[in-house]
């Protein structure tokens, strides 16, 4: 059981700064647009917070045409995946980044190829709600989900759309809950790599002799292999006594899933 | 989850509690380092950015206002101003201007006027167009037929000029042949006149021997004297003849004789059988057909006749026409088919009995008994 909120509320508050700017081929002023800054909440979505950005930023773009056209934003000439949460993304590229975080906004040349199409929130909706259902079948084989009401489903996805902790968790909790000792059925996880890789095992939270596994245990079983692996979450380095039951319910993201980064050292 | 539990779970996981320390000052240095010294001056900036957009949208607006204010300012001194001078001025341009519109507006209806007339001007020019093509093709027909008709015409008179050629030898040929016929013509005269004299002589000579002739006394020379006229071996048949018919007198009684001998029953014909009227006038010949009963009659009116006798009647077959004169003699020839009637107009006439068409007809100067003789 979720029951920790010191920790809860530390992770829900947690914000980054980002300096978004338009991409310098795309401007038709001879003044350019001035950066815009914003704090985003590190366990949002990108296309939920850069209305106010695309607003400021579209003013300033060269033809008519291209309003109707789909933002997209870049980072060291990487295109950002706006299906990942931003905290996610923000520690893929931990090595690289600098606070405020300096973001390049693009309205032309769509990258097909590397970002999926996202005109309007909803697509972020079914995204995430998809993510939750996934994770709730790795957990609770897709019970908990399915005995929910649409209301619910609302609930959860406007408590992240507005920022609220307390609404959020109210439906969350009863998706942390655990019927019996042993906990989840099995651990939703991800295990980066690299930016567009990750691994994803089926790892039960107590090993056969009844023991909780710690966060030691899920990384060895991912990576049998290599020693000294370190993951990064939250833009935290969680200790490896952590339990891994007690990870899933605190440290994991809206979507009900631990995005854990591999940090090779 | 119970308060129990959770307790329970904490006295557990006392030795671990390590970790959750670690955890949380993890995220609140983490929160301090990138939320918390930012917030503020993030804040901040958001709110001095909304103060300056809308700083330059009042700014613009002001400008706005400004100038409009301004604008109406200038127009409202010039208005006070009231320069009379330009005012007039610009009446009176305004008026000239009006004046112009208006001319501009005749001056477009007459443009499209003109326009139009111009259209039906050159649709005439293309009936026109038209109509001279079709009369320049007409008249190049024409010009072909005359041609045509100048060939023919040609033609014509050279078939004119080959026939009046032709003519004039014709009127050559013709008058030559005219010449031919005049000298024949005279010759046949001569000749005429010739046969006349020999005639004339032949008559002389005739009267000559007639004049000798005359002392016979005879019933016969009456005869003589009617045939005198022809010739010489006329005479001497005549003189056969007389001689035949001297000879009757005494041949009767050998023929009496001659009957006794054969013993045959001798019958002279006594009644007649059959009476009929045959001809207008004199009767001159009779002759049985060879074949059939039939009688064929010839007399003084110009016809033959052909008659079927029975024991008591007698029927007309049919009247044989086409003889000048009286019909002095008639025979069948040895069929039957064909009669002859010789006439006094000097021809000799034969007809088929079957059809009683007139066949062939020949001229002599003389026929008393005209015989058939049997051509093989």
């Amino acid at each position: 059981m979720a029951n920790d909120r010191e920790v809860l509320r530390e992770i829900w508050d947690g914000k980054i700064p980002v300096c978004f700017t338009l991409n310098s081929e795309e401007i038709c002023d001879l003044q350019g647009p001035d950066p815009f800054y914003l704090m985003v909440p590190r366990l949002s979505y990108f296309p939920l917070c850069t209305e106010k950005v695309r607003k400021h930023f579209i003013r300033h773009i060269q033809s008519d045409s291209k309003q109707e056209h789909e933002m997209w934003l870049e980072f060291n000439g990487i295109p950002l995946k706006w299906h990942y949460p931003i905290g996610v993304l923000l520690d893929i590229y931990f090595n690289d980044i600098q606070l405020p975080w300096n973001i390049v906004v693009h309205f032309d040349k769509f990258p097909e190829n590397v970002l999926m199409h996202c005109q309007n929130k909803e697509i972020v909706e079914a995204h995430f709600l998809s993510c939750i259902k996934e994770a709730d079948v790795l957990k609770h084989r897709g019970q908990i989900v399915s005995s929910m009401q649409k209301k619910d489903h609302t609930q959860l996805w406007n408590g992240i759309m507005n920022d609220k902790f307390d609404q959020f968790w109210s439906v969350n909790g009863r998706l942390m809950e655990t019927s019996t000792e042993e906990g989840f059925k099995y651990i939703p996880f991800r295990c980066y790599t690299s930016e567009d890789k990750y691994i994803q095992r089926l790892v039960k939270p107590m090993n056969e002799e009844g023991q909780r596994k710690t966060l030691k245990h899920l990384l060895n079983e991912v990576f049998p292999d290599q020693e000294n692996v370190t993951v990064r979450t939250h833009g935290i380095i969680p200790p490896f006594e952590t339990p891994l039951q007690w990870m899933s319910e605190h440290l994991s993201y809206p979507d009900n899933f631990l995005h854990l980064i591999v940090v090779t050292s | 989850m119970t308060s129990n539990e959770a307790a329970v779970s904490l006295g557990v996981a006392r030795e671990d509690i390590n970790w959750r320390k670690d955890l949380i000052s993890q995220l609140r240095e983490r929160n301090r380092s990138q939320t918390n010294c930012f917030a503020d001056l993030i804040s901040l900036h958001n709110r001095l950015f909304e103060n300056a957009n809308t700083l330059r949208n009042s700014n613009m607006q002001l400008t706005i206002a400004n100038e409009t204010l301004r604008r109406e300012a200038a127009n409202g001194g010039i208005g006070m101003g009231g320069n009379p001078d330009l005012e007039a001025r610009l009446l009176k341009q305004a008026e000239e201007l009006a004046m112009l519109h208006k001319r501009k507006g005749e001056h477009t209806q007459q443009i499209v006027d003109l326009n139009n007339k111009l259209q039906e001007i050159t649709k005439e020019l293309h009936r026109k167009e038209t109509s001279l093509a079709e009369n320049s093709e007409a008249n190049t027909n024409l010009r072909l037929e005359i041609t045509k008709c100048l060939a023919r015409e040609k033609d014509l008179e050279s078939i004119n000029q080959m026939l009046k050629d032709e003519h004039q030898a014709l009127q050559l040929a013709f008058a030559s042949l005219e010449e031919k016929l005049r000298k024949t013509q005279e010759e046949n005269r001569q000749l005429i006149e010739r046969l006349i004299k020999y005639k004339a002589r032949d008559a002389e000579k005739m009267n000559e021997e007639n004049d000798n002739f005359l002392s016979f006394t005879s019933p016969t020379t009456f005869l003589m004297h009617t045939l005198s006229k022809f010739g010489k071996r006329q005479a001497k048949m005549q003189k056969e003849l007389e001689d035949a018919a001297r000879d009757t007198r005494p041949v009767s009684p050998d023929r009496l004789s001659l009957k006794e001998v054969a013993g045959l029953p001798t019958a002279v014909p006594t009644k007649a059988s059959v009476t009929f009227s045959a001809h207008e006038g004199e009767v001159f010949a009779v002759k049985w057909s060879p074949t059939d009963r039939i009688l064929a009659t010839g007399g003084t009116d110009r016809k033959v006749k052909l008659w079927s006798i029975n024991k008591d009647t007698s029927e007309n077959k049919g009247i044989l026409v086409g003889s000048n004169a009286g019909v002095m003699s008639v025979d069948f020839d040895s069929t039957g088919t064909l009669i002859l009637g010789a006439s006094n107009d000097y021809a000799s006439r034969v007809w088929t009995v079957s059809d009683l068409r007139l066949k062939q007809m020949y001229c002599c100067w003389l026929v008393i008994i005209p015989r058939f003789y049997e051509y093989s």
